[in-house]
């Protein structure tokens, strides 16, 4: 298979990005994890738990066959260190820290005896479960390290594989830095298939590092590679070598996360400079919901699709994926393609062109013109910013885009705040709540105005509200009749307009029975199961 | 100078590869009449089309030029066909709206092919001639004027001065250029427009380049420095700049005329490694460079093959400018040697 | 002599921290810092940013944040690298091998390639082969590098005889030696060329152009009346007096071995140094560009130096000291 860069470290604690996290998911498991069929919590390190009454104290009852690489088993204490000594520790920067905490305050957690561990929590936390995937780490391996105040540094990719000790189905054999990690078998592993024999089947999984998009596909059509994630460009070039080469092309659905262009709607001044952060005549424009409405009518998502991906995506409604699953909402305000809306629209809002040259003006006369930023690299995120801007300048307004690197383009969203509009993505899953920094009014990624000290206008108000209701809420239908709610709110008041989601495209060598593709899980989520075909 | 015309003009190749930059750079000029498209005209239902060729016959029977219509479908691996609908005629207009020649709308011309967003390419390389030919000479002007006046000084005057811009020199041609181009672009306020951007681009490339020249520069002030001329005029009591600028540095004409046609090409490449990294001129603005990585991508080898043209002109101009550069080398090398 | 060498010695080093200062300011000169793209994941809060920033001292004053540097690197340690959450000479020392095989092979062809062509084509002036030598050099280093080894890497695709990037292939490690060796020759044959074409054509002009200036001169027509065989003439006489001037070049070389040529590894996704380096001054690992651009500045003066060497070696007639 192919990763398209180095993991930047096997600590799994310190880890932030999804390069590191393929990884780490092959080495280390956690309480929970999900099942990539019906996204419900499933049993995997813990084989079964009780919640009491009041929703605040959870047990957990632990496997007793699971073993780390080196064979030692897991036992609570593993448990409790993971939480208390690495999560916890104020000395370890971790971002785990912050789905374990609600309002700032941790959770208790102890252990009952060698196979039970008990959480306590200050509030209820619906997620709880789902967060129960995080991964468990060895006390023995990795106490010394904590207490000589190095673990932020221990574990790095300079590390000796065999070192790295999990309790996943693979284990670390070889790391060479920009070609290739390879895995192997762990022959502690302690899930079993239904003849009892141990899993898993197969020896080895290679992961080529492979930064070029086009370089991974060649080398798919080689042969050296069995797995590839496609772009919908590829598809053409793929599907008619499908039986010649021996492999299938799945599409599973619409990707998680999501895509959007986001005004910069920040009231607020610079405390240094005393100059407004976005120019006033711009926040006039910015801040006024059918300008972002018109703006909404005239993305032409179809043609993105059918251009940025080749037929192969969606148009996107709202912050949560289709592929989502139970907290999807599909019943929000829709703005289609059409322009003659959008003009209208602007016209209403007294947004006409007075002078003739093309530019529409707004009600005092100042031209519409602003700047467009995106990041560079990002291939097809590019082409997208490129379409959409061409879109705003059908309605007249003068668009200047701007492509930067993308640690500028963070900087300006989170730190200076001098930018107009932005198009950009985010990641994004099946738990609503995860969201919470992009929807609270305090939250650091609430992007067109965010850290506020109070909710700026009612509809953020509410959604303060939604969130801190619903992240307690354990009553799966009365969460979901919430964040329905938010979900609308977000289409209604447009914050964020969303554009399109990519389809989740990849091709698989026929070589390998069991194979059981999901859109959550992607082929591999059940890679302990699958084996290769005879005579491959 | 008129034994280097001379000597120039019996290198064939070099003569002809002359030629071949005066018309790039004539059709850069006149891009806005030669063009049938304005370079951000899209029409997307016509992403990728193949080049359409003009037609003068109308079922057997001669006719005014024109082109058929084009329905975009999908075949059944998601590939893009255009079928030709022989019904829709679209006749070919000449001289309208400032243009030398556009077609009947809806209709679409597309001499070399359309794009991702059915742009015409014919259309964009010429706009993009426009920038990527002039960033070359523009490049080149200002880091040659920098390293012209800096070597000069350097070597007038010998000594400290000498030893100090010399150093300075040395350190910037240390620090790897491809690097120092990248940190550089992105200290560029981000809202600047499109012309702003372009012109920092030039800046940029051309504070990489200046070092090297000094340096030889300034090895032929130092010898220069000597001749019989620029004691004269230090005797007159001339200023110091006016001897260099006006008698030091015509000497090194030759050098510099020939260096610079060996390096306006890396200017060109510069701005294509840019633009590679979606740093160089930004889009809708065409620029040899941003059609160039555009056209990196493996499926447009087979899919869309016209797509790679900027490569191919990228490509001649760099051989016409070294082919022409080496022949002027060779041609001043009588002259070169008296120095 | 040796006073000189000191004293140059003494010039560069305060030329590297000179230009080791220029770089680091040139980082910093632009807003936010590696860490800013933690800062747009949802999970994350703004407190576990800050204690990142706080663990590697990135609020700290420029010139305090230099001084570290410095002192650091007087010790032999490089600074971290944020990205790989490794010390940064480390994931350099990783990639450095890599980017030097290329680098040597490259060179070893350059050169292997050149001068022989070069004095071939000098012996052909004026005809045709010569005239076609010169136009397929002025091809080969007109075209884009990059552009370049992306249609020779479709072409290979079609005929499957290499192996398309990387550098080894996926069962390497339990091959015997001998296949080794062929496994990292073969993956090495794209990037290799691709990288070679433009020195190639523009060193063998370069030997072409001084071995023609040679041959013009007196002394050889006094070789060729005193009945010299021809042979003896021209690789005993004018090829020593063209090939000298260019063995400065070598030194230079030397310097670009580990430079390594960013865009054409990533298309052919070779893993060496020049893909680190622009991963490094992109996403603002601070460090590892730092500990690269100062092995690269040294290499750079060691190249100089020996460039000049040897030019006062191969030459007589230059000496030291002996300017006006």
């Amino acid at each position: 298979m192919s990763v398209p860069s180095d993991p930047k470290t096997f600590n799994e604690i310190v880890a932030s990005e999804t390069s590191s996290s393929a990884v780490t998911n092959m080495l280390f498991e956690g309480l929970t994890t999900v099942d990539p069929f019906t996204l419900k919590v499933i049993p995997c390190l813990a084989q079964s738990w009780e919640v009491s009454a009041d929703g605040l104290q959870w047990t957990f009852h632990l496997r007793k066959d699971a073993r780390f690489f080196d064979g030692q088993p897991l036992t609570s204490a593993d448990v409790v260190f993971t939480f208390n000594d690495l999560i916890y520790n104020p000395g370890i920067p971790s971002s785990a820290k912050d789905i374990f905490s609600v309002d700032g305050k941790i959770f208790k957690v102890e252990a009952l005896d060698e196979h039970t561990v008990r959480f306590t929590l200050p509030v209820k936390f619906a997620p709880f479960l789902r967060a129960m995937g995080q991964a468990i780490l060895p006390k023995h391996k990795l106490s010394p390290a904590v207490k000589d105040g190095k673990f932020a540094f221990t574990w790095g990719v300079n590390t000796p594989p065999r070192e790295i000790t999990g309790t996943g189905p693979f284990f670390l054999e070889e790391y060479r830095p920009g070609e290739r990690l390879v895995f192997k078998r762990n022959p502690f592993y302690w899930k079993t298939d239904a003849r009892g024999l141990l899993l898993p089947y197969l020896d080895r999984v290679v992961f080529l590092i492979i930064p070029d998009p086009d370089a991974a596909l060649l080398k798919f059509i080689d042969g050296e590679l069995d797995y590839i994630a496609l772009r919908g460009t590829d598809y053409p070039l793929l599907k008619p070598q499908e039986t010649r080469k021996n492999f299938t092309i799945y599409n599973a659905g619409a990707d998680f996360g999501s895509n959007f262009l986001t005004f910069n709607q920040n009231p607020r001044s610079n405390p240094k400079t005393g100059k407004p952060f976005v120019d006033p005549v711009k926040l006039a424009w910015f801040s006024n919901l059918n300008f972002r409405r018109a703006v909404a009518h005239a993305i032409d998502k179809p043609r993105i699709i059918e251009i940025v991906s080749n037929g192969f995506g969606y148009p996107q409604t709202g912050p949560m994926s289709p592929s989502s699953g139970f907290f999807y909402n599909p019943k929000v305000k829709v703005y289609d393609y059409d322009l003659a809306a959008a003009r209208k629209l602007l016209a209403q809002e007294g947004f006409i062109d007075r002078n003739g040259d093309g530019v529409i003006e707004d009600k005092q006369g100042h031209p519409v013109e602003f700047n467009l930023a995106t990041n560079a690299g990002g291939g097809s995120r590019e082409e997208m910013a490129g379409m959409v801007r061409a879109d705003l300048e059908r309605l007249g307004m003068k668009v200047n885009a701007q492509t930067l690197e993308f640690n500028t383009l963070v900087a300006k969203l989170m730190s200076s705040y001098d930018w107009d509009a932005i198009v950009l993505g985010l990641t994004g899953g099946v738990e609503p709540h995860f969201g919470q920094n992009v929807w609270l009014s305090s939250g650091q990624l609430h992007l067109w105005d965010p850290k506020q000290e109070k909710p700026g206008t009612d509809w953020e108000q509410r959604l303060d509200e939604i969130f801190t209701r619903g992240v307690q809420e354990l009553d799966e239908d009365k969460r979901k009749v919430l964040y329905d709610e938010f979900q609308a709110i977000a289409a209604e008041q447009l914050p964020v307009i969303y554009t399109v989601l990519g389809a989740d495209l990849y091709a698989v060598r026929r070589k390998f029975g069991n194979l059981k593709p999901s859109a959550y899980g992607g082929a591999w989520h059940n890679i302990e199961e699958i084996y290769i075909l005879k005579d491959q | 100078m008129h034994i280097t015309l001379e000597a120039f003009g019996r290198h064939k190749a070099a003569l002809a590869c002359f030629w071949v930059l005066v018309a790039l750079y004539a059709a850069a000029a006149f891009a806005p009449v030669l063009a049938p498209y304005h370079f951000a005209d899209e029409e997307r239902g016509y992403s990728y089309c193949p080049p359409t060729p003009v037609e003068f016959l109308d079922n057997g029977r001669l006719a005014a030029p024109f082109v058929y219509g084009r329905q975009l479908t999908f075949d059944e691996n998601h590939r893009r066909v255009y079928l030709i609908d022989k019904t829709k005629k679209y006749p070919l207009r000449f001289l309208g709206g400032g243009r030398l020649f556009t077609v009947e709308e809806p209709g679409r011309l597309y001499i070399l092919g359309a794009d991702s967003r059915g742009r015409d390419l014919f259309s964009r390389l010429l706009y993009g001639a426009r920038i990527s030919l002039s960033i070359g000479l523009l490049g080149v002007l200002i880091s040659f004027g920098l390293g012209l006046l800096i070597g000069g000084i350097a070597g007038y005057y010998g000594g400290v001065a000498d030893a100090f811009l010399m150093r300075t020199c040395e350190m910037f041609m240390l620090v790897p250029g491809f690097y120092l181009m990248l940190a550089l672009r992105s200290a560029v306020p981000d809202n600047f427009n499109s012309v702003q951007v372009y012109l920092m681009v030039v800046v940029i490339l051309s504070l990489i380049g200046w070092a090297s020249l000094a340096r030889v520069i300034r090895g032929m002030a130092l010898s220069l420095r000597e001749r019989d001329y620029v004691s004269a005029a230090k005797l007159l009591g001339l200023p110091d700049m006016v001897i260099i600028v006006r008698h030091i540095l015509p000497h090194t004409i030759a050098y510099s005329l020939v260096a610079i046609m060996l390096t306006i090409p890396g200017y060109i490449l510069g701005e294509a490694g840019l633009s590679l990294l979606g740093l160089g001129i930004q889009d809708p603005v065409p620029s040899w460079g941003n059609l160039l990585s555009e056209s990196m991508g493996i499926v447009h080898i087979p899919f869309a093959p016209w797509i790679l043209l900027p490569g191919l002109f990228i490509f001649v101009t760099v051989v016409c400018f070294n082919v022409v550069g080496d022949a002027l080398r060779d041609a001043l090398d009588p002259m070169m040697k008296e120095i | 002599m040796i006073a000189h060498l000191l004293r140059r010695l003494l010039i560069s080093l305060l030329l590297l921290a000179a230009m080791s200062f220029l770089t680091f300011w040139l980082m910093h000169a632009t807003p936010g810092n590696f860490f800013d793209s933690l800062k747009l994941n949802p999970q994350i809060s703004a407190q576990t940013i800050a204690d990142y920033e706080k663990l590697y001292h990135l609020k700290d004053p420029l010139v305090v944040q230099y001084g570290h540097w410095l002192l650091n690197v007087c010790r032999g340690e490089f600074g971290y690298s944020f990205y790989y959450n490794v010390p940064a000479g480390h994931i350099i020392a990783s990639r450095l091998w890599n980017t030097f095989i290329l680098s040597l092979t490259s060179l070893l062809l350059t050169w292997g390639l050149a001068i022989p062509l070069g004095i071939w084509a000098a012996l052909r002036h004026g005809r045709m082969a010569d005239g076609v030598l010169s136009f397929l050099s002025f091809a080969a280093f007109s075209a884009p590098p990059f552009f370049l080894a992306m249609l020779l890497l479709y072409a290979v695709s079609q005929w499957g005889i290499l192996p398309l990037g990387g550098m080894h292939s996926a069962g390497y490690d339990r091959m015997p030696f001998v296949d080794k060796l062929i496994d990292v020759a073969r993956h090495l044959v794209i990037p290799a060329v691709v990288l070679s074409l433009a020195s190639i054509a523009s060193l063998q002009r370069l030997m072409r152009g001084n071995m023609l200036a040679q041959l013009r001169q007196q002394y050889i027509l006094a070789a060729r009346a005193k009945g010299l065989p021809e042979t003896e003439v021209i690789y005993r006489h004018a090829l020593r007096n063209a090939f000298n001037p260019m063995v400065t070049l070598l030194g230079y070389e030397f310097a670009s071995l580990l430079s390594g040529a960013a865009l054409v590894e990533i298309v052919c996704s070779w893993p060496g140094l020049g893909m680190l380096m622009l991963t490094a001054v992109r996403s603002k690992d601070v460090y590892v560009v730092m500990a690269s651009m100062l092995m690269g500045g040294v290499l750079l003066l060691l190249g100089n130096l020996l460039a000049d060497f040897l030019l006062v070696w191969v030459d007589p007639r230059i000496r030291y000291g002996a300017k006006k």
